[in-house]
Order: structure tokens, then C-alpha cells, then sequence
């Protein structure tokens, strides 16, 4: 077990560092040299000698090959400093903790959404297959899932504050227990619940023709303890293991529903950052993303031994 | 997109159009007429194709008219969506946003198709070294937030792109350069491709290493049958239904990547109509003409589902060993 773990951590590091530099090669050599973009949008028509700004960017340490550049960054990166944001000046680490709660919420709540509506939903279609209910929630992921945020959250605000009059225009944030986090909390966990229903209703058909299913209602066991203890612990396995998915998906949905909803968290952010093209922000941001994504990957390689131990006998039984 | 057997015959080679087409494909294709939200799709999805191909021909406006005396009018006989706010035909620009939308599709996914089919061939056939470091790079890429990856990397070509066609301007004077309209559409196909092959690869991948094996292949090869036919009569309609289906459902994504990008302002930018960037105007008017956003919302919407419910109708159709 302890092995499997270890090899698991060590396979992943080289990963995230890859990716690190990747996306810093890419801002490197594409979004061109910051002391220029901040040239670039200084206001006035301040003209700056050429030595000037070579002065500059020797301070700044621009004037240094690639590799260091990036070593330098890696360096601070592991202490927790990323530079600083082009457009305002202040450390990009400090824009990203007053934006990050805001969007760490948002995600908890429809996280919290999708599973308390996403599992039972998905087990009541698998346990009933082909009938009208299984129907009607299979059209309904796919439906759920095929909408992209900015239409379906678009369209509700219309619905509800349009057409039905029943809601004031959610724009802003007031917290996460006001009304105006409501759409913007539904509308995100749209795409994932769609995710969570068509995993868990395949891992229940898939479990229910399982010999010791059909041992336990021989055994005249209640149907609601054989879903309780016998197909959601197996049907929880598969579900668990799209977490990486999951995650994209809540990544890709709140940068654009916070735009829609003019939500200040990290998606909001993102957007800001691109229209400002203010590198240090977006690297930052990137990096995070990627981070969240390979940390749920590697929380699903950690996770699955202990769900299932069949999984870490064969891993390794494979690396020997 | 047709799924009908007669279209596929087209896939394969010569000498078997005079057959009648493979059990295989009539099996899908009424497993596919038996499904009435794939059916519902598909016939979205066929009417869009006619609307992309047919824009300038059936648009009542040009999409860059402007009338100033007929600003955000809701609907009426003579604009059947209503105006914006420059006064110009909002069904104009939906049917050019069908265009849009239709040539970044078909070309992300052409292009992504060819990265993913070529490395997962090569993955699949080399084996070894080569398939380990593919393998890696497609999980790399996949662990990344796809919307994230393509942001960073049209962001990041736009600049040096904008100086090098400035540069070429100065150079040259040749019009083309100060064209920039195609670089938005370069940017946007070029983003999305990187980021959408790896589903490609690794099918292809998969495909190739599980078929090589089955039964009905070795014993093609032991009964003597040439590599060519193997590959066209055997491998390649047992592969081609996976294809399908991740290409469908690649089409509709495409679709709804580029909508993303010009709803965040750095894909296909105005005055050239995308449903993306319809609806990001639309949401800074929409409590008083909710018609500028509820009309791209809308289209874009039953767009996306029909490519979801073909998707799925063909997934069942086409695998019929699969989850359903």
C-alpha cells in the first residue's frame, strides 16, 4: 500500500513540473517581454530612452537567458511567491487569495449540489433501467450537459427575472447564503451533476447483475439495504475515479459563470487577465488550474486502493 | 454527419459499392431510427448544415447593414428576431453565426482528427518508447482545464502573430496583412486543435493494439487475405464506429469552445457575427432587449443538444456492445 502511494506521488511530480514549464515557455516567448506591455499601456506620451527601459530589465533580471528565468520562477514559486500583476503592481499571490474563496464556495456548493442530487438520481435510473424514470433522467443529463453556462445562465435570468418577475437581477456577490448565489451555484453544477447521474447509473447496471446482488435479495434482504450496502459502495468506485473530470469541468463552467454573474473569483479573474493580458495573473492562474486537476487526479490514484484493494494488488504485482 | 448506410460505402474502398452494405451499418442505422432524440438531433443538425452552407442566400439582411432609424426592435414582419443596437438584423446575424460556428467546428475538428489519428497510429503501430511518451503527452494534456490551456495559448501566439503580420505590412504592403479577421480564425482553430486531439490519440490507440489481436482478424491473416484488405474490409469498419461517435460529439464541443472563446472576447471578435459573442452583448442590454440575448442563447442552446442527443443515438448505435 505504502509502495503504491510513493509510486503513484513520484510518477506525478515530473508531470506538474513539465506542465509548469510548458505554460512558462508559452508566456515566455508568446506574450513578449512585461517591461514592454508595461510601456506599451503607460498613459501619456512619455517617450523612454532605450537604455532606460535595458536599465529596467536588468533590475527585473528580464535580460537573462530562458532557463535561469524559469529557475528563478520555479524557485519562487516553491516559496510561494508569483511575481507580481503587470497591470496593478501588487504580488499576484495577494490578487489570488481575495478571489480564490469566493470561487472555492461557489465550487463546494455545486460539488454539494451534484452529489446529494447526482447519486441517488443516477442509482433510482440504474435500479429502473429503461423505465420512464430512467428515461427522463438520461434525457435529463444529456440535456443538462449539452447547455453550456453562459446560455443556460443567460436564459434562467430572463426566466426568472423577466418573464416570471420572481427574483432581482443576481449580479454581484453578497456571500454565499445570499439569493443572488443561487443561479450562479445551479447553473455550475449543471455539467457535473449530468457527469455524476450517467457515471453512477452505468456502475449500478453494471453492479446489479452481479451473482452476490442476486444472493442478497435471494436472501430476502429489503431492497433498500441492498442498495445501501451492497451496490453503492462498489457504484461509488467509478464515480469517484471522474473527480479529475469533474473538476475540469467546474473549472471550464466558473470562469464563464462568474462572468455571467459578475462574480469576483478566480474565473472572473481569468477573463480580466486576458483582456488586460496580464501574464503573471494568467500563469498563475493556469498553473492553479492544472495543479487542481492533477491533485484530484493523484487524491483519485491515492483514494482508489482503499475503495477498492483490488486495484492496489495488481498495480503492484505490475511494477514488480 | 450522415449515418446512412450509403454514405459509408463512400469510406470504403473500391469494389464494394455493388455489395450490399455490411450488416454492421444497417444494424446502427436502424438502432438509430429507433431513437427519437437522435433523430431529433440529427435533423437539427441537418438543418444547420443547410443554414451554415446556404447563409448569404437566405438571409432576409446583410449581416453588417446597419439601420440607425430601426434600433433594438423587438420582433416584427420585417425582422423576425428583432435589432440590435446599430440596427441590424438579429436573424441575419444568427444565420451568419451558424456560419461561424459551422467552419470553426468542421475545420478544429479536422485538424485535431489528423494530430490525433496520425500520433494514436503511431502509438499504436511502434509500440515501445515512442507509445509510452505519446501515452504521456496525451495524459498530460488531458489533465489540463481545456478552456485554461486554449486561453493561454491563443493569448500567448496573438502577440507575436499581431507583430509579425505589422512587420510583413511594412515589408511588403500587401493588403493581406492588415487583414486580420483570418488571424482570429487561425488563433481560435489553431487553440482549440491542440487541445482537442488527445481523445483522438488515444482512441486510435486503443483500437489499433485491441483489434490487431481479434479472432476474426488472425483469421483473416491465416486465410491469406492481403494487409489492404484486412485493413479496409476488417479493422476498419470495426474501428470507424468509435470515430464516429468521439467526432460527433467533438463537433458539437468545437462548436461550443468557439462560442466560449468569443463569449470571453478573445475568439472570432465582432463585427463578424459568432453566437458567442451575440450573447456576450446581449448580457449587457438583456433587462431591457432581452431579445439580443435570448435569440443567440437560444439557437446556440437546441444546437448543443441536438449534437449531445446525436452523439449518444449514435454511441448506442454504433456500440452496441456499450454501456446501454
Amino acid at each position: 500500500m505504502g509502495r503504491y502511494l510513493i509510486g503513484r506521488f513520484i510518477k506525478w511530480v515530473p508531470s506538474a513540473v513539465i506542465v509548469l514549464f510548458l505554460v512558462y515557455a508559452l508566456a515566455f516567448y508568446g506574450a513578449g517581454d512585461p517591461i514592454k506591455l508595461i510601456f506599451l499601456r503607460a498613459p501619456g506620451d512619455v517617450v523612454w530612452s532605450p537604455e532606460q527601459i535595458e536599465a529596467l530589465r536588468e533590475e527585473a533580471g528580464l535580460d537573462r537567458p530562458f532557463l535561469i528565468q524559469f529557475g528563478d520562477y520555479f524557485w519562487h514559486l516553491l516559496q510561494g511567491n508569483l511575481g507580481n500583476s503587470i497591470i496593478s503592481n501588487r504580488p499576484v499571490i495577494d490578487i489570488i487569495s481575495a478571489a480564490a474563496p469566493i470561487s472555492i464556495q461557489i465550487g463546494l456548493a455545486a460539488t454539494a449540489i451534484m452529489a446529494i442530487i447526482g447519486i441517488p438520481l443516477g442509482v433510482l435510473a440504474g435500479l429502473y433501467q429503461n423505465s420512464w424514470l430512467d428515461n427522463v433522467t438520461v434525457g435529463f443529463a444529456l440535456f443538462v450537459w449539452a447547455i453550456p453556462v453562459y446560455v443556460a445562465g443567460p436564459l434562467l435570468l430572463v426566466l426568472l427575472v423577466l418573464v416570471l418577475k420572481i427574483m432581482q437581477v443576481p449580479y454581484g456577490w453578497d456571500g454565499l447564503f445570499s439569493t443572488k448565489a443561487i443561479i450562479p451555484v445551479v447553473v455550475l453544477a449543471l455539467a457535473p451533476l449530468a457527469l455524476v447521474i450517467r457515471q453512477t447509473r452505468v456502475a449500478v447496471i453494471d453492479v446489479i447483475s452481479e451473482d452476490y446482488i442476486r444472493t442478497a435479495y435471494a436472501k430476502g434482504i429489503p431492497q433498500y439495504v441492498v442498495v445501501y450496502r451492497h451496490i453503492l459502495r462498489p457504484v461509488l468506485t467509478p464515480v469517484i475515479t471522474t473527480l479529475g473530470l469533474i473538476m475540469i469541468t467546474m473549472i471550464n463552467g466558473a470562469i464563464l459563470v462568474e462572468t455571467v454573474f459578475g462574480i469576483p473569483g478566480l474565473g472572473y479573474l481569468t477573463v480580466n487577465s486576458i483582456i488586460e493580458v496580464d501574464y503573471p495573473v494568467i500563469l498563475a492562474i493556469t498553473l492553479i488550474g492544472t495543479f487542481l486537476v492533477m491533485a484530484s487526479n493523484l487524491l483519485v490514484d491515492l483514494v482508489y486502493p482503499i475503495l477498492d484493494p483490488r486495484a492496489a494488488k495488481a498495480e503492484v504485482e505490475e511494477v514488480g | 454527419m450522415s449515418s446512412s448506410p450509403q454514405a459509408f460505402n463512400e469510406v470504403l474502398p473500391e469494389g464494394l459499392e455493388g455489395h450490399e452494405p455490411t450488416s454492421l451499418w444497417r444494424d446502427a442505422f436502424d438502432r438509430l431510427k429507433a431513437n427519437k432524440l437522435a433523430v431529433f438531433g440529427f435533423i437539427i443538425v441537418v438543418v444547420l448544415l443547410l443554414v451554415a452552407i446556404l447563409g448569404p442566400f437566405i438571409t432576409p439582411y446583410d449581416f453588417l447593414s446597419q439601420d440607425l432609424s430601426q434600433r433594438n426592435q423587438s420582433s416584427s414582419a420585417a425582422h423576425l428576431l428583432g435589432t440590435d443596437d446599430l440596427g441590424r438584423d438579429v436573424l441575419s446575424r444568427v444565420i451568419y453565426g451558424a456560419r461561424t460556428a459551422t467552419i470553426v467546428a468542421f475545420s478544429v475538428t479536422a485538424v485535431s482528427l489528423l494530430i490525433g489519428v496520425s500520433l494514436g497510429a503511431i502509438a499504436g503501430y511502434s509500440g515501445g518508447r515512442v507509445d509510452s511518451a505519446i501515452v504521456w503527452i496525451i495524459d498530460l494534456t488531458m489533465s489540463i482545464p481545456i478552456l485554461l490551456l486554449a486561453v493561454v495559448i491563443n493569448v500567448s501566439l496573438k502577440t507575436p502573430v499581431t507583430y509579425w503580420m505589422d512587420d510583413m505590412y511594412l515589408k511588403t504592403h500587401n493588403p493581406i496583412y492588415r487583414e486580420t479577421i483570418w488571424v482570429d480564425f487561425a488563433l481560435v482553430f489553431g487553440a482549440l486543435a491542440l487541445i482537442m486531439w488527445p481523445p483522438y490519440a488515444r482512441l486510435i490507440r486503443g483500437q489499433i493494439l485491441s483489434i490487431r489481436n481479434e479472432n476474426y482478424v488472425l483469421a483473416a491473416r491465416a486465410l491469406g487475405f492481403s494487409n489492404r484488405r484486412i485493413l479496409f474490409r476488417h479493422i476498419l469498419p470495426n474501428g470507424l464506429g468509435p470515430v464516429i461517435v468521439l467526432a460527433s460529439a467533438g463537433l458539437g464541443q468545437a462548436m461550443i469552445l468557439e462560442s466560449a472563446f468569443s463569449f470571453l472576447g478573445i475568439g472570432v471578435r465582432p463585427p463578424i457575427p459568432s453566437w458567442g459573442n451575440m450573447i456576450s452583448d446581449g448580457l449587457r442590454v438583456w433587462r431591457n432587449y432581452p431579445h439580443l440575448l435570448a435569440a443567440p442563447a437560444v439557437v446556440l442552446g437546441i444546437i448543443t443538444v441536438a449534437f449531445s442527443f446525436l452523439g449518444d443515438g449514435l454511441n448506442d448505435a454504433l456500440n452496441p456492445k456499450g454501456w446501454r
